[in-house]
């Protein structure tokens, strides 16, 4: 054994985490050298795509106008918000629905049904029942994530084997006991992929609804830039767009779902 | 078919987790001759894997040589059919096209690849089974359609690494007296890796004994007991029993001391 | 299990062993076992709409809606709606599909394919096909071509994605015992690689349709002039609520039937016969 191999510790990990941290971002200085050389070389005007310097202009000037960060800041609250109300209500709905088999036969169909219908079918409705603006969007997200993260919390449950269940009983548990004690942590990983996947679909259907449903947000940005040929704006907003989402999914999102899954083991997802 | 020797043979690696290098054999030094069943024995994670793997060519050797017929071996090829543990048919091809596997790779004529096959798969006692599917056979079909694979190819030298692990223990004595039969029969040149002290003994012309880690040649026993082989007979004979008994010390022995015990002469 | 405590008093569960009766019933049953459970809420949409809570413009029952579809289908609107929404949505699909596999395949097997595709396909994901809409309308304009790229670019990722996983998944021992048995790359790539994958495969191209099919109604409400996106939008326009409710159903039902009747069968065909691989959403 190495002298070295002791004293490595914390350093040891820290090193090759950052290696791969550049190597993921390498491709995309490989993409940013290529779009300022062609741009250039080509000269490509305005209107049909910006310069990677007219992008970084229009970022810090919609900043130091405050519009940039209320339009994130918008989009962010709807989500949460939307989001937030969706897995409130879903699993304690999804849970009291599995504990019977007959319910949970009558039901999955119905909300598989819903579910791919989630997102942005519901705008028109949804336009509406609560008119443009904060409710109807709140309505779309709730939808996106509502039905997933049922769908995956029966399907959780669903995935608790029998013989676990039997003993909680055989050791004295009460249905309400078993409840919290086995059918919430067993159906957690299953829970947990439901919500990230609900996430995804609430996050492409906040952009789709704020282009055509509203006055604010990310997506009302983008459309509204597009009227006056902005592309700078554009291509900003879509930078923005895929950067706050790989933040929220990888940095928050991916460790919690790796930690339920890691910790309780074997995760069964939704379509098996 | 061919000799294989081996001269040297090292394979040294760095561990992820241990964060360190690891040895997992040395020295390894060993020659097998044309139509010889040699086993390698040893207790687990004594290198004898490994030791497979680099004669395969799936992984390259850190030192040492290993020659084929007086030719290096580099990287897998047809001239040493592997049969696995884990059987690894491939499991979108019927029993028959498994077979037929290594001839159609060498560009045989469907007719006669098929030939081959149904051939080989009456050499393991499966006819009738060509349409099924791997997934539709038990452990030991599976095992048996994994050796007509490799032999229908016609290898100069057949590698099996620990074929019978998985497979229950009635299923096993049944493969190892076919594995014998057809050995029996067809004299293939067999290097054949096992933790199992009684299989190796009943199957082997030569016993090897790798010490643990790092894997490194303990002894070599002959095993001169009378051909043809079976269980039945086997279970009885005191020959067979002695040999199992010395072989096993062996092993133990070198599990625990690590030392080298004087080299041992051929039984009887 | 069903919650039962340990009340004596509790009789032998008649209703809980109807209850089991009915589900194993249903299972033997699936097409009625699919379609069943949406009666009760026919019938509970049907009476909220007839008490009149809300008010009809808002609220129509199904009655209206079935009235609505006949009426279309009579002026020739709907079929050809669906018609160019499905055309588009397969031409999409199949783009997107004869790019992503081979796409997926080099991920999946060059180390530096992966290096440098991987981050672009994770971060190109994040960014969604719906933000692409504002900078391709300037491009493209309204039409087919704007329309495409945004459904091929989303039937592109889970294709990729699950391609990826198949590829990974094939266990090592496959591809030994070919190479032992003499296969060359290419020959390993056909024989081995690719049925290896196939079921995840499908299971993308499965997701892959799902999202393309959102896609395309999202596109087709913000930029289209025909399809059942399109109608929907429109109808809302209009103030048509049935329109609108009208077209929500056809969307379902028809990924509902095209998923569950063609797609997971397809699927499992390949996974029964070959057997249990890794799977992804």
């Amino acid at each position: 054994m190495g002298p070295n191999a002791v004293t490595r510790g914390r350093a040891s990990t820290l090193r090759p985490r950052v290696v791969d941290a550049a190597w993921f971002l390498a491709p995309f200085l490989v993409l940013v050298v290529v779009w300022a050389v062609v741009v250039r070389a080509f000269h490509v005007p305005l209107r049909l795509f910006p310069s990677v310097g007219d992008v970084l202009q229009a970022g810090l000037q919609e900043i130091q106008r405050g519009t940039l960060l209320d339009h994130i800041a918008q989009s962010l609250t709807r989500v949460a918000v939307g989001a937030i109300l969706a897995i409130v209500a879903s699993i304690p709905l999804g849970i009291a629905m599995s504990t019977n088999r007959l319910v949970a036969a009558l039901l999955t169909p119905i909300l598989r049904f819903f579910a791919v219908l989630a997102g942005i079918a519901w705008i028109p409705i949804a336009t509406l029942w609560f008119g443009y603006g904060f409710g109807a969007i709140t309505f779309v997200i709730f939808n996106a994530v509502f039905f997933v993260v049922t769908y995956n919390t029966i399907l959780g449950v669903a995935s608790i084997p029998q013989a676990v269940r039997n003993a909680a009983a055989s050791l004295g548990a009460t249905p309400r006991q078993i409840l919290v004690e086995v059918l919430l942590p067993g159906a957690l990983p299953n829970i947990v992929t439901g919500i990230r996947t609900g996430m995804g679909y609430a996050w492409r259907g906040l952009i789709a609804a704020e282009m055509i449903a509203t006055n604010a947000g990310l997506g009302y940005m983008l459309f509204m830039a597009r009227d006056f040929y902005r592309t700078e704006v554009i291509i900003l907003g879509m930078i923005l767009i895929g950067v706050i989402w790989l933040a929220m999914d990888r940095l928050i999102l991916a460790p919690v779902e790796r930690r339920t899954i890691e910790r309780w083991g074997l995760a069964r997802r939704m379509g098996t | 078919m061919a000799d294989l020797t081996i001269r040297k043979l090292g394979k040294t690696y760095f561990d992820l987790y241990a964060g360190r290098h690891v040895t997992a054999v040395t020295d390894v030094s060993l020659e097998i001759h044309t139509g010889e069943f040699v086993s390698i024995l040893g207790p687990s994670g004594c290198g004898k894997t490994t030791l497979l793997n680099m004669v395969a060519g799936f992984i390259p050797p850190s030192e040492g040589e290993i020659l084929l017929a007086d030719r290096q071996v580099r990287g897998p090829g047809p001239d040493r059919g592997v049969v696995f543990q884990n059987f690894a048919l491939f499991p979108w091809k019927s029993v028959l096209d498994n077979v037929a596997f290594g001839p159609k790779m060498r560009g045989v004529p469907r007719e006669e690849r098929q030939r081959i096959a149904r051939e080989y798969v009456a050499l393991v006692g499966l006819t009738g089974a060509e349409g099924r599917y791997p997934n539709e056979l038990s452990g030991g079909m599976q095992q048996r359609v994994g050796v007509a694979r490799a032999l229908a190819n016609n290898p100069d030298l057949l590698l099996m690494d620990e074929p019978f692990a998985s497979v229950d223990a009635q299923t096993r004595m049944t493969l190892q007296e076919e594995l014998t039969r057809i050995w029996e029969a067809r004299h293939p040149t067999i290097l054949f890796v096992t933790h199992d002290v009684d299989e190796a003994v009943f199957l082997s012309d030569r016993v090897i004994v790798l010490s643990q880690s790092p894997g490194t040649v303990r002894a070599e026993i002959s095993i001169a007991l009378p051909r043809p082989r079976t269980w039945s007979r086997m279970v009885e004979d005191a020959a067979f029993k002695a040999l199992v008994a010395r072989v096993l010390a062996l092993v133990r022995d070198s599990n625990r001391f690590g030392a080298v015990p004087a080299p041992e002469s051929p039984a009887g | 299990m069903e919650g039962l405590a340990g009340s004596a008093a509790f009789t032998p569960a008649w209703h809980l062993r109807a209850a089991s009766c009915a589900v194993k019933w249903l299972d033997g049953h699936p097409g009625l076992k699919s379609f069943l459970p949406f009666v009760p809420i026919i019938l509970l949409w049907a009476a909220i709409a007839h008490s009149g809570i809300f008010p009809r413009v808002f609220f129509p029952g199904p009655w209206d809606v079935i009235a609505s579809f006949a009426n279309l289908i009579y002026k020739g609107i709907l079929p050809d709606y669906l018609e160019d929404s499905i055309v588009r949505l397969v031409l999409g699909a199949g783009v997107g599909t004869l790019t992503g596999i081979p796409l997926g395949l080099l991920i999946g097997l060059s180390p530096l394919g992966q290096r440098f595709l991987w981050p672009l396909i994770v971060f190109f994901q994040a960014v969604g096909d719906i933000a692409w809409l504002p900078i391709l309308l300037i491009w493209f304009g309204f039409g087919l071509t704007t329309m495409t790229f945004v459904i091929v670019y989303t039937v592109l990722f889970p294709v990729v994605l699950n391609t990826v996983l198949g590829v990974r998944s094939i266990r090592l021992e496959f591809v030994r015992a070919a190479q032992s048995l003499g296969a060359g790359r290419l020959r390993i790539l056909h024989e081995v690689i690719v049925p290896g994958a196939l079921p995840n495969i499908i299971t993308g191209l499965r997701n892959g349709l799902g999202w393309g099919w959102r896609a395309l109604i999202a596109s087709e409400m913000i930029v289209g002039t025909s399809g059942v996106g399109f109608m929907m939008f429109d109808a809302r326009r209009a103030g048509q609520v049935t329109e609108v409710l009208l077209g929500m159903i056809l969307l379902g039902l028809l990924w509902y039937v095209v998923d569950g009747w063609i797609l997971v069968p397809l699927e499992q065909a390949t996974i029964q016969r070959w057997g249990v691989v890794a799977r992804t959403d």
